[in-house]
């Protein structure tokens, strides 16, 4: 009896260890569609005026050009500090575009930085670099 | 009880004594970097005992009653505390004096950046008409050759025999002098830069928020993360004055160049006309967008340097943020950075408890109190 | 054919002799084509890309009123005054009427004569109707001190994209985005280039042309439509002309270049500034070589990036005095002996500064 169940027991750990990290294409084709419409809905943001004043961030960064994602977290001469993105992104919507900031962890500014570092995918991080 | 503590007040506000020249320690320097020095004239104490009595001799002038402390007051963190600054005779000038404490840090000297170090600008007062009135430097260059004091001194601190000693050796002294007149180390320093987040109240924490945020103050009084000039020693065109010149811009653009063509000194033109002063930063460069545009000041001890800008317009902080509020005074050249800002009368109460907050230890006592 | 890195960098140490002697003093040496005809120098001026963007009833956005006021009045400043002054398109961001007569009006109080090219932003709302009515023809030409100028309507594009739209304000929304994947490149076109064919005619080779576009008549970054598409069929025209330069406005940035016997400038936007394409990594770009960047632009001061020119035409020549607000002005000019536009400060690479490097 105690050799079935240990038998039992190795098998269903090893069964566990099996699945646990599996995933298959169609789960990567799933979540990198996921993906895709969160980064299509921030390159509509990105290309919509998002503050008081009609600007919108492609007039400035068209394709997110010049937002160098891959340098942050860096002194941002700006906000007087080492800051991230989406700190800048907010001292952008604030400033040359004259709204309100979103909150860091929001839909819109997750969207936002998912297009941003999209149009920037392949260069090498560069954290720090002004 | 209280006279006790009153007297204790007066004994401080006395002018340091030439002896209580120090260089300053760290602690001076919390929130600053350090002193820049040029290389041709390293700091050393002897030179700056030396500035200080130089600083403060009035023979250096026509009459014998104007001396660098005339306009720069040791007790009133050395500036005047008037709108405009009055000199020999009671002329007025047309600018607002600023404070020698951190000068040492301005890339460029005067509101309009027309002297490149503390040395070079020091010369000029000297000779100008409405200031110290003297015709050149040699009355100067005489009496420092000629009074023994001087002489051990210049002896002591440059080694130069008394022939030797020339103006630019006393422009030298002076500067050195002014390259101790430094300060960071105040509640906001304590705060930011010392761990100490008791050191500013709920209102000045708000207020250093704005600062950097809703204000938008920081870009050009620099507020970075280990220290904070207060200054981004560059131009910038907010409006003041420029009512005094907008209508007739053309006309006194060409008047002053055709002043400039026939070659009148820049620094005597600006002090002794009012209109030629308001062009500010154009009057140095020629550049047309550096109409109406003077230099950021430092913000530390403003609550000690009242009134404010360069034609000393503005009398309190309060107006100073209420000015910045609207927007400046809107004109076609006006910066680029100012813009109205909304702010809420707290916000404003707030900025301005975060202003007095940069007061630096050393000179809490002298002045105004904050 | 354009400068290639091997030339370029042959040249480098004559450049840096070449860039610190006096205009004057620099040979005047003919290599193609007759001696440019001789004409009497002169100044103008050059505003462009302003953008003035309606929002409601009287108001507009203020940052962009903002840069052309302040290029009105440097303008009316300068002593002497220059014989004219262009304005180089986009008065409009979206081809509004409100949007064209503000422009009108903040540009009525310039004091020198006004001369104007079209831009793609006062054109694709309504083809360019009210612009014609009520400011000038779209394309053009004029003659002043012995030197012909050109003006072409270069923002044209293919009569099928343009008849896709259900409204003139979609048909516009999509022109004005400038990395639209949906976007179509300009063109002179057939029509244009028949004109300036028989309008160049009248003209022997040595007579300085200077043709003043809204698009750079050459190709840089096809996403971003810095781009003509018959490019080639246009400077074809121009190719017996000793000494020929285009100045042309829409990319809102400092860049300058030669193909043969062209020199092409770009002018300054009053609004903002635009990155260089070399920071736009997923696609390939063709950005001038020669071009030395204006400084990466802080945008907390709006004005940063943003200016306008002065132009100095000499020899058949033109040196670009670039007017930068916030920044340093550069002058480029042309060198004989090069036979090329250069920096008469940067332009050797081992002159240049952090702010150009940033991209």
């Amino acid at each position: 009896m105690k050799h079935r169940i240990i038998v039992f027991l190795a098998l269903a750990l090893s069964t566990s260890l099996a699945l646990g990290d599996e995933f298959t294409q169609e789960d990567l084709k799933r979540w990198r569609a996921e993906f895709n419409k969160v980064m299509e809905k921030g390159e509509k943001l990105f290309h919509s005026p998002l503050g008081s004043n009609h600007v919108s961030c492609d007039q400035c960064h068209p394709n997110g050009a010049n937002t160098h994602p891959e340098t942050y977290p860096k002194f941002q001469k700006q906000l007087g500090k080492v800051a991230t993105l989406r700190e800048m992104i907010n001292w952008c919507l604030k400033n040359p575009l004259e709204g309100e900031p979103l909150t860091l962890d929001s839909d819109e500014m997750i969207a936002l930085e998912a297009y941003i570092t999209w149009e920037r995918r392949g260069v090498p991080l560069a954290p720090g670099k002004h | 009880m209280k006279i006790r503590c009153f007297i204790t007040l007066i004994s401080i506000a006395v002018p340091l004594a030439a002896d209580e020249v120090k260089l300053p320690d760290s602690q001076d320097l919390l929130g600053l970097p350090p002193v820049p020095v040029p290389a041709d004239n390293p700091l050393t104490l002897e030179k700056a005992r030396l500035g200080r009595k130089l600083f403060e001799d009035k023979r250096f002038s026509a009459d014998g009653t104007i001396s660098c402390a005339h306009c720069h007051k040791p007790e009133l963190a050395f500036q005047d505390g008037l709108p405009v600054s009055e000199g020999i005779g009671d002329q007025k000038g047309t600018r607002n004096a600023p404070t020698v404490i951190n000068a040492a840090y301005f890339i460029t000297q005067f509101w309009d950046g027309r002297r490149k170090t503390l040395e070079v600008q020091s010369k000029d007062p000297f000779v100008n008409p409405i200031e110290h009135g003297l015709k050149d430097h040699k009355p100067i260059v005489d009496i420092v050759r000629g009074n023994r004091d001087y002489q051990q001194r210049f002896r002591q601190a440059f080694g130069l025999e008394p022939s030797q000693i020339t103006i630019d050796h006393v422009a030298q002294a002076i500067a050195s002098f002014e390259r101790t007149v430094v300060a960071g180390d105040s509640h906001f320093d304590r705060y930011q830069f010392g761990g100490d987040k008791n050191a500013l109240s709920a209102s000045a924490i708000r207020g250093l928020a704005i600062f950097h945020g809703k204000g938008r103050c920081a870009s050009c009084h620099v507020i970075e993360g280990s220290t904070a000039l207060f200054t981004d020693n560059r131009f910038h065109n907010l409006g003041v004055g420029f009512d005094r010149i907008e209508a007739r811009l053309a006309e006194i653009i060409a008047a002053f160049r055709k002043a400039k063509q026939a070659n009148r000194d820049i620094d005597k033109t600006i002090l002794t006309q009012a209109e030629i002063s308001e062009l500010g930063r154009f009057a140095v460069t020629g550049e047309l967008e550096d109409i109406g545009r003077f230099k950021t000041p430092t913000l530390r001890n403003i609550a000690l340097t009242a009134p404010y800008m360069h034609d000393g317009s503005l009398k309190t902080l309060e107006e100073v943020v209420d000015f910045y509020d609207r927007g400046g005074f809107d004109n076609p050249m006006l910066d680029s950075g100012i813009r109205p800002l909304h702010l809420t009368a707290e916000e404003k109460a707030d900025l301005v408890s975060f202003l007095k907050s940069l007061t630096s230890q050393r000179f809490t006592t002298i002045g105004v109190q904050p | 054919m354009s400068i290639d890195r091997r030339t370029f960098l042959k040249h480098l140490g004559a450049a840096g002799a070449a860039a610190t002697l006096p205009f004057s003093l620099v040979k005047v040496a003919w290599g193609m084509g007759s001696k440019p005809a001789e004409h009497e120098s002169f100044t103008f001026a050059y505003i462009s890309d302003s953008h003035l963007t309606h929002i409601k009833g009287s108001r507009f956005t203020s940052n962009f009123d903002r840069g052309l006021r302040k290029a009105v009045m440097e303008v009316n400043l300068l002593d002497p005054p220059p014989d004219f002054v262009i304005y180089g398109g986009d008065l409009a961001q979206l081809g509004k009427r409100e949007e064209l007569d503000h422009g009108l009006e903040l540009l009525s109080g310039l004091r020198p004569p006004l001369k104007w090219v079209i831009g793609e932003h006062d054109f694709y709302l309504d083809m360019g109707d009210y612009w014609q009515n009520k400011i000038i023809p779209l394309y053009y030409s004029f003659d002043h001190k012995g030197v012909h100028f050109v003006v072409l309507n270069s923002i044209l594009t293919y009569e099928n994209w343009i008849g896709q739209w259900p409204t003139p304000m979609e048909r516009m929304l999509n022109m004005a985005r400038l990395d639209n994947p949906q976007g179509s490149p300009f063109m002179v076109g057939e029509a244009q280039l028949r004109w300036l064919e028989k309008d160049l005619a009248k003209y022997n080779d040595s007579i300085p042309i200077v043709v003043l576009s809204h698009s750079p008549l050459y190709k840089i970054f096809k996403p971003w439509n810095f781009w003509t598409d018959d490019a080639e069929k246009v400077q074809k025209l121009l190719r017996r002309f000793s000494r020929v330069t285009v100045l042309h406005g829409h990319v809102h940035q400092v860049l300058y270049n030669q193909i043969d016997n062209i020199t092409f400038y770009a002018m300054m936007a009053t609004s903002w500034p635009w990155p260089y394409p070399v920071s736009y990594v997923q696609k390939p770009n063709q950005v001038p070589q020669l071009t030395v960047f204006m400084n990466r632009a802080d945008p907390f001061h709006s004005r940063d990036g943003t200016g306008w020119d002065i132009l100095d035409m000499d020899s058949g020549a033109i040196t670009n005095h670039y007017q930068l607000w916030m920044n340093e002005n550069r002058t480029v000019t042309f060198d004989f002996k090069l036979k090329h536009p250069v920096d008469l400060k940067y332009q050797d690479p081992d002159k240049r500064i952090p702010p150009q490097l940033h991209y």
